[in-house]
């Protein structure tokens, strides 16, 4: 996808209701009260590549992102059908299945007990978390080398802390605004802001210090 | 974070449309520097591919909503068999006359209770206070005086006692009334009227005024 499709992109939830676009909510009513399973694949068409990026990104792998994906829509359809009062309807549908992505997301990595030395002591806030999770791996820009820009950037972001990366995959894969990243992450939307600058500002550091390797003479 | 660098980021994404405030925060070297690397970071990220899930999760995820529980395995499910008019009836019909019978049973109990109970109502009978007070079973057919003075209904207790209305007090009374104050008593042989001092006093002397006529 270009960059002009990506900006042309916006999030749908924010565009108003039209019969050639209609609204989140007016396709969950169609699925919900007339069984109209349309609707619902329209709702996955239109917010798949938004949900999976973010998952995606948090869990960095592909295979355990579509395991998550489908578990996520499997939540969302079960609430829908059965448990309609956790879906208030308020215009959030977006907001409301990342959600339960990011509520899988963290079921799967507390599975793989990587948060187990990490629960001591923190203070209730879930952020804690992601600011004590140790830097993964090697240095990116080891192993970075001969990527292409994209994949190389993406491996940039891959290295950042947790808490920076889950703000540019719910700023740029999920289209969330900062005051809806805050809420989702239960911090203040300074903290939002201040993850956010750091992010950027790791990755621009990142992505010239691998073109500096990369241009550097190789030994042999 | 400096408010003039969050700022800055917000405008970056369009979160803040003043372009008047930006044009001054440009004005500041430091934020302008700062405005450049991030606008750079961010245009790098807004070239980023984005991905799909694989299409048969997708399928999976549409064959779960059509069933509408989440599980795209039950659509292998069977439906119910439907259930037949003696099943209801057994099931529905049955227990519900039961109840209906329960209920009309206790409320039959505490009317009986309530028209034969502790005899506070004031229309209800009158309890005896003892067991004299009680009206001998030959009573019934012949009449025999009470032993003792009815105790009224107002002052009446736990055992039923004889409303003085009864028609049997009420033939006692009469025949009382009717008693003579003589010596004349029911049960004496009959004596002739002519005997009786002062009887004469209503005769009629046929012969004489007939005679007299003649």
């Amino acid at each position: 996808m270009d960059v002009t499709n990506r900006h042309l992109n916006q999030n749908p939830s924010r565009l108003p209701d039209s019969p050639m676009h209609p609204a989140d909510e007016v396709l969950v009513a169609q699925y919900v009260e007339e069984a109209d399973q349309a609707a619902f694949r329209t709702l996955v068409d239109r917010h798949q590549e938004r949900v999976f990026g973010y998952l995606r990104g948090m869990v960095k792998d592909r295979d355990v992102a579509n395991d998550l994906f489908q578990e996520t829509f499997f939540r969302v359809i079960r609430a829908l059908n059965k448990e309609r009062g956790s879906y208030t309807r308020q215009g959030k549908f977006l907001g409301w299945v990342l959600r339960i992505a990011r509520n899988a997301a963290l079921d799967h990595l507390r599975s793989r007990k990587k948060w187990q030395d990490l629960g001591n002591g923190d203070d209730g806030d879930e952020s804690a978390w992601w600011d004590r999770l140790p830097d993964d791996g090697p240095s990116a820009l080891e192993s970075v080398q001969d990527m292409e820009e994209v994949d190389l950037l993406k491996a940039c972001i891959d290295r950042l802390p947790p808490e920076q990366r889950e703000v540019v995959l719910l700023r740029h894969e999920s289209d969330l605004t900062f005051r809806e990243i805050a809420d989702m992450t239960n911090c203040s939307i300074n903290t939002a802001l201040g993850r956010m600058r750091y992010a950027l500002i790791n990755l621009r550091r990142m992505m010239e210090e691998a073109k500096r390797l990369d241009h550097l003479p190789v030994n042999d | 974070m400096h408010n003039g660098k969050k700022d800055i980021l917000l405008h970056l994404y369009g979160e803040a449309t003043d372009a008047e405030e930006l044009r001054s925060l440009l004005r500041d070297d430091e934020l302008r520097q700062e405005h450049a690397e991030l606008s750079e970071a961010k245009f790098r990220l807004d070239h980023l591919k984005r991905e799909r899930p694989d299409p048969e999760v997708i399928n999976r995820i549409l064959a779960a909503a059509a069933t509408g529980d989440g599980l795209p395995t039950a659509n292998n499910r069977k439906d119910r068999p439907a259930v037949s008019p003696s099943v209801r009836l057994r099931k529905v019909l049955i227990p519900a006359l039961s109840v209906a019978a329960a209920i009309l049973f206790g409320v039959a109990i505490g009317w009986f209770g309530a028209s034969s109970g502790t005899g506070t109502s004031a229309d209800g009978p009158a309890l005896a206070s003892t067991p004299d007070d009680l009206v001998p079973p030959e009573s019934l057919y012949r009449f025999v005086p009470p032993q003792r003075s009815l105790t009224p209904a107002s002052q009446a207790d736990p055992r039923l006692a004889w409303d003085d209305a009864s028609p049997l007090l009420d033939m006692h009374r009469r025949i009382q009334t009717m008693r003579p104050q003589g010596s004349l008593d029911w049960g004496e042989e009959a004596v002739p009227l002519e005997s009786l001092p002062g009887q004469n006093a209503g005769r009629l002397q046929m012969t004489g005024t007939d005679n007299q006529k003649r």
